[in-house]
């Protein structure tokens, strides 16, 4: 109402001049709208007031307000007071909060969560306003989360150009702790209503994007998009009148620029149209045979950076270079549709199959496995490790291949073994690809490892470049090893061409010889050479390695170590980087020797206490470290961070799958599980241009998110939905996204959790369910008790299986059950058995049994036991178990035995009644030839999987997971689901012998079977039905949007006008009759738990009754029983006015 | 109105209900009119307006009648509760009743969100029920009755003294129901249906 009022005052002939004016009119000093306003507002307060219940004439004129207007004013003055009031205390209260919403005032519309008054609070904490009535002038930002229809039609006049924007956003933004932009939050009604620019240029201009140029205008859009969406952030008079028009001019005149470059070099159309594409989503380029098209659209780069669309003025002086450029690029050209993005959704497989970095991380479990035991052979170590402090026997050899991934490419190459060669995925010599790894001769020319291509041939023009050879890597780095474990069973591998041995055991030797021994054969084997530092611990030793390289080796002795540290570049020290040794430069330190002048203490209250440790130790030579096993990885995890570009969420959402699968993998092939998931993100920093490395991270920031699950898991699909969910706390815009990187940590040995693995299927899960201890579904450990505590259980399985078998059904059940193991056929009976459960059974077990049994079922048991009772429900409490309706003479038995031999012979006995109870139902449904088979089954006590469905309980039916409760009717064999209903024992009917005036609903199964499964049985088995009116109704199913309830089935029914059944035919009864049997088991499933929904559906059905006589007589068959059932359990009658109807109107 | 903490699910879920119940039977109440609106203020419960006594007789008669009900909802004694109007003659007129089925049995941690939902349901659906009412006689009389599945036993402690057996007149034929809401949402089962007497109640 307040909403109305003041809007209605700004509404007349102010509203048509708002959309003319649209900053002026906000900057207009608030007395002359408050006066435009009085004077608009007379009429609208007297309206008002006449209607309000107390304000009569008289008082109103004697109050200080001279109208309604006044009153408000007066109002909104006081609530902000109040406001600001509370706003100061909270504020004061609470120092850790930061203003994040300073300048915003938001005004909540309508029913939002979290309520008004807690946004208010947020507002309140963090800086913000809160406006109890709107104002166009006060107001910043409303929030709602739903509008009526009426209010989107009319936007403008609701919001007055205002952003409409979720709650979320101001959750969210408090969470991050910083204003967030609004317009991801905007309202999804307003959202996809609104055209945006992109539609706008796709439908005008697309048409074109045959034409050569169509990619590059696609580019443009995106960049004016970015612009517009930031500029709308900014300034939320975006939607004003004025302001798109001026857009469009803008962007028109980008276009006609870009247009123009275009022209101008058409040439790179090509190129750079590809290059469009790879800006917004994600590329894998190949390097092999991309590294020309790779490298004319690097020329391009600048022109068409999409973040910057006003560059493309440059275009003109590129001219010269890109059409130098060309001939690469058309010749190449069409090779870049296989390989552009959008062609290939395999990006991070094939990132990862190309890095070098990945293999170098992967190869560490791969070393792994294949040494496994080694670790072990270390423990001893340590009564070592007290004489190695002192003596100088210790002898540590460093070994470290010479340039690996060079020399292994070019071992079958020895023409280039003099010249300079190096390593790289791209040998374009203009590229920005860096250089892995460069031999000597080109190391001569200043080539190092990390430099762009284009630097590296600027150096050495003769520069041979090759690519990875990653199977021969793995291959030589076996071979390796295999020598050094051959020659010590102490090896700690750094990498895959690093290790450290201690050979300090191996009293007889020199480490020397040794050295140079291991270093002949690894030569001989691999053809590369290894260079080998020798020293008394691990720190010299690689030191020396330094010294030794390339292809030699270098022992240092006790003696020489300090002479040999003293002059040493601090650098070369490991654990101190660039950061590090621009801290000691400061202080004049930049070699070893003048790290010795400082003292300890000093350094550790510089740089802290370890670091401070590590320089003084490491500048006297001192390394206590062991030679050890490699470290347990902490984490696992992949992280891309070259190639990342989206172009909206949809790329996202695929990259990170891709990215789930890849660390799936990773934590599959390391045999662990993890716990915590970190998700890490690289955003382009603000100011930042495109990378000087192509299609590199640049300048970014790194965010990261984290979060901690309770089961440790290595599954794709989980982790997929905590990444989607972790993703979902960022915040970035898509677009600025150039790295994202997956890490798992707290990580489980596999081995631990191995069963929990497969536990989506309900095949796997069932072959697992005995052994598997912390299943969450009762229904397994329903199946663990089955198996723990009665093996001899068969005859139940036998039985249970049989109730509803036929010939056919036999062997078709045999099949499956081989095919699904033993354990299947278990986990399928012990479903059954909650309904089967004899509570005199149950009663009669061993106390520790029954608390056990019942703690299984997770209280299912109390609530069968609740339904078994029927009508029982005045009597006792709830929460012993009682038998139901036992037959006397089994209940007999098993009170006379004793308690343990007890389970075993009841249920057997339990078994029998069954058969007893099915051979009298099966003989009713007219299918008398079956008994003989079901017997004769019954005595061979075959395992059978138990294919009626009327051996489950509905209730944990429904409780099952929805794809749980598909695959066990898949598991059904098809025929099956239809004979269910009519074949299946009438279990309900025998606690509720309530619907007995319909012997043929009655017979052929009240047994709830109808409404179970997704889509309800009744649903397929109307579909095959050949009466029209029940294939319609099977339709209905499908159109309805929430089927699981019958109402809006039937609603649905009453939408579609309908009389096609109305002409009687043989079928007619046939349908009454399938429809009254769908009805009736939709009362009994209901009628307890929700009454509500049994009179929405009986109130449609009388209104479709008005419609339709096949619907009038349905309903006049079947409303009796419901009044029956209605006074059976509710002791009521449901209120539907004229019970019975005659006739049609 | 404020919660304990450190309870056990059961009890949690108890404690919501009947705080519930206060605020649903209030709306009853205020409902069918019988005391003028100025009775009532309007107040915020789970994001929703409701009404709340303002008469401290009423409020106090509601609460404690409510709260009274806790140890016996805790235990899963309560079948239902009704609001039931009576008209002079102490005949009941129309009863609201509400069904209760607390899952005693469910252990795990309430998804109190999904309950607030439901149950937010009730209050709205409650506040446009009107029509579905009958008009009531003037001068008549309302009182709160549960339903016990079984009579406690007496005990001494305070809280079971303020229910006392009653002799409510009942119906002699079953009554007519209109379902106004139903929710089951694990481990709490609520439906609300109002009840009229049969058109063949013998009319005294």
């Amino acid at each position: 109402m307040s909403l109305d009022s003041s809007r209605s005052a700004n509404s007349g002939p102010q509203n048509s001049k708002r959309s003319f004016n649209s900053n002026s009119s906000n900057n207009k000093d608030n007395s002359s709208n408050s006066k435009k306003r009085k004077s608009n507002q007379k009429t609208l307060g007297m309206a008002w007031g006449a209607n309000s219940l107390s304000t009569s004439r008289s008082s109103f004129r004697s109050s200080p307000f001279s109208d309604f207007g006044s009153y408000m004013v007066e109002k909104n003055r006081k609530l902000q007071n109040q406001f600001d009031a509370e706003a100061s205390n909270s504020s004061l209260s609470d120092t850790s909060t930061k203003p994040i919403f300073r300048g915003v005032s938001i005004f909540v519309d309508g029913f939002t969560v979290p309520s008004s008054q807690e946004l208010r609070r947020y507002m309140l904490n963090y800086g913000g306003r809160f406006e109890n009535y709107f104002s166009r002038h006060r107001v910043t930002h409303i929030i709602c989360s739903n509008l009526p229809d009426s209010k989107i039609k009319n936007i403008r006049s609701f919001s007055g150009g205002l952003p409409v924007v979720k709650p979320t956003w101001v959750l969210d933004s408090v969470a991050v702790n910083r204003l967030l932009s609004w317009v991801p939050y905007q309202l999804d009604q307003l959202a996809s209503n609104q055209p945006t620019l992109s539609t706008f240029f796709t439908s005008k201009i697309s048409p074109a994007s045959e034409g050569v140029f169509a990619d590059a205008i696609c580019e443009v859009k995106h960049g004016t998009e970015d612009l517009c969406l930031k500029d709308a952030s900014k300034d939320a008079k975006f939607s004003e009148a004025g302001e798109p028009s001026e857009w469009r001019k803008k962007i028109t005149e980008e276009h006609d620029e870009l247009m123009h470059g275009n022209t101008n070099s058409k040439v790179i159309e090509e190129p750079s149209s590809s290059y469009s594409e790879a800006s917004q989503e994600v590329k894998v380029v190949e390097r092999s045979n991309l590294e020309q098209d790779d490298e004319s659209r690097e020329n391009n780069r600048p022109q068409y950076c999409p973040e910057q669309p006003s560059a493309s003025v440059s275009s003109h002086c590129f001219d010269n270079h890109s059409v130098k450029g060309s001939p690469h690029s058309t010749a190449l050209g069409p090779l870049k549709q296989c390989h552009s993005t959008l062609g290939d959704p395999n990006f991070v497989e094939n990132y990862f199959k190309n890095s070098r970095l990945h293999f170098i991380g992967t190869w560490r479990n791969r070393y792994r496995k294949r040494f496994p035991s080694l670790p072990n052979g270390f423990k001893c170590m340590n009564s070592h490790s007290d004489v190695s402090a002192d003596t100088q026997k210790t002898a540590i050899i460093h070994i470290d291949m010479d340039c690996f991934f060079v020399s292994v490419v070019i071992r079958s190459h020895p023409e280039l073994h003099d010249k300079p060669v190096a390593v790289c995925h791209s040998d374009n010599p203009k590229g920005t690809a860096e250089i892995s790894s460069a031999n000597y001769p080109a190391r001569d020319y200043g080539i190092r490892a990390g430099m762009f291509v284009r630097d590296a041939k600027a150096l050495c023009t003769h520069l041979v470049i090759l690519p990875y050879n990653f199977e021969a890597y793995e291959e030589v780095a076996d071979q390796f090893y295999n020598i050094l474990h051959k020659y010590c069973n102490r090896v700690q591998a750094v990498s895959c061409d690093e290790a450290f041995l201690d050979v300090t055991d191996l009293e007889g030797e020199d480490p020397k010889l040794l050295a140079s021994a291991i270093r002949k054969e690894i030569f001989e084997a691999t053809g590369c050479t290894a260079s080998a530092g020798i020293a008394v611990n691990m720190l010299m030793a690689r030191l020396a390695t330094r010294t030794a390289k390339p292809n030699g080796q270098c022992y240092i002795s006790p003696e020489r170590v300090d002479e040999y540290l003293d002059q040493l570049p601090l650098k070369a020290l490991p654990g101190i980087g660039h950061v590090l040794e621009e801290k000691l430069k400061n202080r004049n330190v930049r070699t070893c020797g003048q790290l010795r002048m400082i003292s300890k203490g000093s350094l550790q209250k510089d740089f802290g206490f370890k670091t401070g440790e590590m320089l003084w130790n490491y500048s006297r030579g001192v390394d206590n470290r062991l030679v050890g096993t490699i470290q347990e990885s902490k984490s696992v995890g992949a992280e891309v961070n070259w190639g990342v570009r989206f172009r909206d969420l949809q790329d996202t959402q695929h990259f990170l799958l891709d990215l789930c699968k890849e660390v799936s993998l990773r934590l599959q092939g390391c045999g662990v599980q993890g716990r915590t998931f970190t998700l890490k993100i690289k955003k382009r920093r603000k100011d930042a241009g495109e990378p000087a490395k192509y299609m590199g991270c640049g300048d970014c920031e790194n965010l990261s998110h984290s979060t901690t699950v309770p089961l440790a898991t290595d599954d794709v699909e989980v982790l997929q939905r905590i990444t989607k969910q972790l993703f979902g706390f960022f915040h970035v815009d898509v677009k600025d996204i150039r790295g994202v990187g997956l890490q798992v940590s707290r990580l489980e040995s596999v081995d631990t959790s191995k069963q929990v693995l497969e536990r989506n299927s309900l095949k796997s899960w069932l072959m697992s369910a005995s052994a598997s201890s912390e299943e969450r579904c009762d229904v397994s450990s329903i199946a663990k008790d089955r198996v723990g505590t009665d093996t001899e259980g068969k005859s139940m399985g036998g039985n249970s299986g049989v109730l509803c078998t036929d010939p056919v059904g036999n062997s078709v059940l045999r099949t499956n059950n081989t095919s699904n193991g033993d354990g299947c056929s278990n986990q399928i009976l012990s479903i059954p058995q909650l309904c089967h459960l004899d509570m005199g059974v149950v009663e009669s077990l061993p106390s520790e049994l029954q608390s056990e049994l019942n703690e299984m079922y997770g209280g299912k048991l109390v609530d069968l036991i609740a339904k078994s009772k029927g009508q029982g429900e005045n009597s006792t409490g709830s929460l012993c178990f009682h038998p139901p309706e036992l037959s006397k003479e089994e209940a007999e038995r098993s009170h006379n035995s004793d308690p343990i031999s007890l389970s075993r012979t009841a249920v057997e006995m339990m078994g029998k009644q069954h058969i007893l109870e099915e051979l009298q139902t099966v003989p009713d449904s007219g299918t008398g030839s079956n008994s003989n088979a079901i017997s004769i089954q019954a005595l061979d006590n075959n395992d059978l999987m138990p294919s009626s469905l009327s051996q489950v309980d509905t209730s944990v039916l429904q409780q099952l997971p929805e794809e749980l409760r598909a695959d066990l009717f898949e598991s059904l064999p098809a025929h099956r689901r239809q004979e269910i209903s009519t074949l299946g024992p009438n279990r309900d009917n025998l606690h509720h012998p309530l619907c007995i005036n319909q012997p043929e609903s009655t017979d052929s199964g009240l047994t709830n079977n109808l409404w179970i499964g997704n889509p309800p049985l009744w649903v397929d088995k109307f579909k095959v039905s050949n009466l029209l009116m029940l294939r319609f109704f099977a339709d209905m199913y499908y159109k309805s949007k929430s089927a699981e309830n019958l109402s809006s089935i039937l609603q649905c029914t009453i939408a579609e006008s309908l009389h096609p059944l109305d002409a009687k035919c043989d079928a007619w009864n046939e349908a009454v009759h399938s429809f009254n049997e769908l009805l009736m088991e939709y009362i009994k499933l209901k009628i307890v738990v929700d009454i509500e929904e049994i009179y929405v559906c009986f109130r449609l059905l009388r209104r479709l009754s008005t419609k339709s006589e096949f619907f009038l007589e349905v309903y006049n068959l079947v409303f009796p029983h419901l009044q029956d059932l209605c006074f059976g359990k509710l002791n009521t009658f449901l209120a539907l006015e004229f019970s019975i109807l005659t006739s049609l109107h | 109105m404020e919660r304990k903490d450190n309870q056990s699910p059961r009890g949690h879920i108890a404690g919501i209900l009947v705080e519930f119940l206060e605020v649903a039977i209030t709306s009853v109440v205020f409902l069918k009119g019988i005391y003028s609106p100025g009775a009532f203020e309007r107040r915020r419960y789970m994001n929703v307006v409701v009404q709340r006594a303002r008469h401290p007789q009423l409020r106090d008669y509601i609460h404690s009648a409510v709260s009274g009900l806790l140890p016996f909802i805790e235990k899963g004694l309560v079948e239902r509760v009704a609001v039931i109007f009576f008209n002079t003659d102490n005949i009941p007129v129309e009863r609201f009743m509400f069904k209760l089925t607390v899952n005693q049995s469910f252990d795990s941690k309430v998804e109190e969100s999904d309950l607030e939902f439901s149950l937010r349901s009730f209050l709205i659906k409650l506040s446009v029920s009107q029509p579905l009412t009958k008009v009531l006689p003037c001068d008549c009389r309302w009182e709160i009755t549960a339903y016990f599945r079984s009579l406690p036993q007496v005990r001494n402690s305070k809280d079971t003294e303020l229910w006392i057996s009653t002799d409510t007149k009942q119906w002699q034929q079953p009554p007519l129901i209109t379902p106004i809401k139903s929710m089951n949402s694990e481990p709490l089962g609520v439906q609300l249906f109002l009840e009229h007497p049969s058109p063949s109640e013998p009319k005294s």
